[in-house]
C-alpha cells in the first residue's frame, strides 16, 4: 500500500486516539458494565429476594396500586422477571385544577417496589445499574444535551481510531495471534492489536451503532427537512393508541395478569412494561409492551386492551423497514436481547475494548519515552498524556470500586444517598486523580491499581458475611446472576492486584542498553504506528 | 448444537493459529510446508463455514448470526490465550524454540 497513505492514517489513528480517548475509556467501562444492567439492578439492592413468580408479584402491584392510587391519571409498571429487581411501580395522580397535566414532578414520591412475595418493600437507596447506562451516555454533573454531544464526537473520533488503525496496524491480520511477550513496546503494541483485532467486528458494530443511537442529535437534518412539526416524528417512531378521557363513572379494573397472559400469546414474547391509563374509570385503557429482552429490534410492538373488559382495542402498527433498521442497530448496541452466553461474550468485547482504549493511550507514551531527549525531563504534553493516563486508566475503576463499597456501607436511613453513592465514586476518583498528578507515575500506577485490586477482592467476603447474598448462598439457592456478580468482581479484583504487581516489578531499561538492543535488531526501523 | 458451533469455531482458530510459522514451529518443531498451511488453513474455512449453519439451526436466522459472530470472536479469543500462555510440553519446546 502506498506508504504515504499509512503515515497519513497513522497520524489520524494516534491523534484521534488520544485526544478523546479518555471519555472514550470512561464509556467503554460504564456501558460495559451496563451490559450487567439489570444484574447491578440486582447487585446493589441484596435485601431484594429474587422472583420466582412474576404474575404473583404482578397481582401484588396492581393490589397495591388500587388501594394507594385507585384513581390516578397513570400507573407505569416494569414488568417483573427473574433477573428484575423486582417490580418498579410509579403512578401519576391526576392534574389538579389549574396546574398544568405533565406530572413528572413529585414522582419520587408516587413510586414504590415490589418484592417477590408481592408485597411493596423498601430497599436501600440507589441508583443501580442505571447509573452505569446512563452515564454511558449522559456522563454525570452536566447538561445530558452536553455530555451527548461530548460522547458522540468521541464515538466519531473511535470510527475514524478503528478505521485508521486497520490500516495502520496492517499486520494485524497476519500477526493475528502473535503476543511477544516481555518486550516492551512490542508486547504493548501486540496486546494493543490483540484485543483490537479479535473484538473487531464488536467494536466497528458498537461504535457504528453507538453513533445511531444518538442520530437524532448528531445529524437533526432529516429530521428537520421532513417534519414541520416536532411531535409527529416521534408519534411515528413510537406510536402509542390516543389518550383516552376520563368519564368519571368508576368501574373495576380486570386482572392485569390475564392481559398480560393474553399480550403474551399475541405478541408472541414477554410482557416488558405496562400502562394503566385513568385507573379504575369506566374508560380506562391497559398499554402494554413486548419487552426488548426478547427480541432483537429495541422498538418493540405494544397492544391496548380496554380495562374494564380486558378486549383488545389497538395494535401498533407493522414498522417500517426504516424503523426497524433502526431498532435492530440500537437492539444490538444495547443487546438487551442477549441471553446469558450472548451477554457473556458481551462483556467480554466491553472488556477488550476497553482494554484496547486503555493500551492505546499507553503505548503512546511508551512509543515516546525511548526518543524523549532528556528521559528525566520530558516535555510538557509528555507529562500531561502520562499522568492523565494514571488519572483515568486506574483512576476512574477505582472510583468504580469505590462506589460498590459505597453501596454497602452508607447508612440507609442517609438523606440523599442514592446520589451520595455516586459522590463517593467521582471523590475517590478524585483522590486518584490528586495522587497521579503529585506522585511520580511509576508509584501512582500501584498505589491505585492495587487499591482497586484490594477493594473488588474483598468485596465478595464482605458479601458473604454483610448480606442474604453471598457467592455461597447464591450458588445453594441458584441465584447464579448474583453469584456471577461476585465471582466476577473477584476476578477482576485479582487482575487489579497482578496488574499493580507487574508495574511494581517493572524496571524500565537503561537508555544506553535499549539504543544498543534497537540497534542490533535486524531491522530496526520500525514503521511510525504499526 | 450450538456448542457444537462453538467447538467447531474454537478449532478453526487452532487450525488458523497453527497455520502460522512461529506457533506451528513451537507446537510441532518445525516451520509449515506451503502445502501444509494450505491443508491447515482449508480446514479452518471450512470448520467457520459449516458452524454458521448450525447457529442459523439453533437460534434462527437473526439471533443465530448474531451467535455465530459471538463465537467467531470467543472462540478467536480462547485459541489465541491458549496457544501464547499454554505451556509446550516436551522438549521440542525448548530445543527447537528459536
Amino acid at each position: 500500500m502506498n506508504k504515504g497513505f499509512r503515515q497519513s492514517q497513522a497520524f489520524l489513528h494516534t491523534w484521534s486516539g488520544l485526544l478523546l480517548g479518555w471519555v472514550l475509556f470512561l464509556v467503554f467501562v460504564t456501558g460495559t458494565i451496563a451490559f450487567w444492567r439489570d444484574g447491578m439492578n440486582r447487585w446493589m439492592r441484596p435485601e431484594l429476594a429474587p422472583i420466582e413468580q412474576p404474575m404473583q408479584v404482578l397481582d401484588g402491584a396492581q393490589r397495591f396500586l388500587s388501594s394507594k392510587a385507585p384513581d390516578a391519571k397513570s400507573w407505569f409498571i416494569t414488568m417483573p422477571s427473574a433477573s428484575t429487581a423486582g417490580a418498579q411501580l410509579f403512578w401519576v395522580p391526576q392534574p389538579k385544577a389549574g396546574e398544568k397535566g405533565r406530572g413528572r414532578r413529585g414522582r419520587r414520591d408516587n413510586q414504590a417496589l415490589i418484592g417477590a412475595d408481592g408485597e411493596p418493600t423498601t430497599v436501600r437507596a440507589t441508583r443501580g445499574g442505571e447509573f452505569f447506562y446512563r452515564f454511558h451516555f449522559d456522563l454525570h454533573y452536566m447538561p445530558v444535551i452536553w455530555a451527548r454531544w461530548i460522547v458522540g464526537v468521541a464515538a466519531m473520533m473511535m470510527l475514524v481510531a478503528i478505521l485508521s488503525g486497520i490500516v495502520t496496524h496492517k499486520k494485524i491480520f497476519k500477526d493475528f495471534f502473535t503476543l511477544r511477550r516481555r518486550k516492551g513496546q512490542r508486547s504493548w503494541l501486540d496486546g494493543h492489536n490483540a484485543v483490537a483485532v479479535l473484538g473487531l467486528p464488536f467494536h466497528l458494530m458498537i461504535t457504528y451503532t453507538g453513533l445511531v443511537t444518538l442520530m437524532a442529535l448528531l445529524m437533526p437534518w432529516a429530521v428537520v427537512a421532513n417534519y414541520a412539526d416536532g411531535d409527529a416524528l416521534p408519534r411515528q417512531l413510537f406510536p402509542y393508541p390516543q389518550a383516552v378521557e376520563r368519564t368519571g363513572i368508576p368501574a373495576p379494573l380486570v386482572p392485569l395478569t390475564a392481559i398480560v397472559r393474553d399480550a403474551e400469546t399475541r405478541l408472541g414474547g414477554p410482557v416488558g412494561f405496562i400502562e394503566v391509563r385513568e385507573a379504575g374509570d369506566a374508560a380506562s385503557q391497559v398499554v402494554v409492551s413486548r419487552s426488548p429482552a426478547s427480541m432483537l429490534s429495541s422498538r418493540t410492538p405494544s397492544l391496548a386492551y380496554a380495562g374494564t373488559t380486558g378486549k383488545l382495542v389497538w395494535t401498533s402498527p407493522v414498522p417500517g423497514g426504516a424503523t426497524t433498521t433502526a431498532g435492530a442497530m440500537i437492539g444490538l448496541h444495547a443487546g438487551r436481547f442477549a441471553d446469558t452466553v450472548v451477554r457473556w461474550i458481551y462483556f467480554l468485547c466491553g472488556v477488550a475494548g476497553t482494554l484496547m482504549v486503555a493500551t492505546g493511550l499507553v503505548l503512546w507514551t511508551v512509543k515516546r519515552r525511548e526518543k524523549l531527549p532528556d528521559p528525566n525531563r520530558p516535555h510538557f504534553g509528555f507529562i500531561l498524556v502520562e499522568r492523565l493516563n494514571v488519572a483515568v486508566l486506574a483512576g476512574f475503576p477505582l472510583g468504580v470500586a469505590a462506589m460498590f463499597w459505597a453501596n454497602r456501607l452508607l447508612p440507609v436511613a442517609m438523606r440523599g444517598r442514592a446520589e451520595w453513592e455516586i459522590h463517593v465514586l467521582f471523590l475517590a476518583w478524585a483522590a486518584a486523580a490528586v495522587l497521579s498528578f503529585v506522585r511520580r507515575p511509576a508509584h501512582a500506577w500501584v498505589m491505585i491499581l492495587g487499591s482497586t485490586g484490594v477493594l473488588l477482592a474483598i468485596l465478595p467476603f464482605y458479601n458473604m458475611a454483610g448480606t442474604p447474598r453471598g457467592i455461597v448462598t447464591a450458588l445453594v439457592t441458584g441465584d447464579l446472576l448474583m453469584a456471577g456478580v461476585d465471582l466476577t468482581m473477584l476476578v477482576f479484583g485479582i487482575a487489579f492486584l497482578w496488574a499493580a504487581a507487574r508495574v511494581a516489578r517493572y524496571r524500565p531499561k537503561v537508555r544506553e542498553r535499549s539504543k544498543r538492543a534497537y540497534a542490533e535488531l535486524p531491522n530496526p526501523v520500525l514503521e511510525p504506528a504499526e | 448444537m450450538s456448542a457444537l458451533a462453538l467447538l467447531l469455531i474454537t478449532a478453526a482458530f487452532a487450525l488458523f493459529g497453527l497455520a502460522t510459522d512461529p506457533h506451528h514451529r513451537v507446537r510441532f518443531g518445525r516451520i509449515p510446508r506451503a502445502a501444509r498451511k494450505r491443508q491447515l488453513r482449508l480446514g479452518a474455512w471450512a470448520a467457520l463455514a459449516f458452524a454458521f449453519p448450525l447457529s442459523v439451526g439453533a437460534r434462527g436466522w437473526i439471533m443465530g448470526s448474531i451467535l455465530w459472530s459471538g463465537y467467531v470472536m470467543l472462540g478467536a479469543g480462547l485459541v489465541f490465550l491458549a496457544l501464547n500462555f499454554l505451556p509446550v510440553s516436551g522438549t521440542t519446546y525448548f530445543a527447537k524454540r528459536d
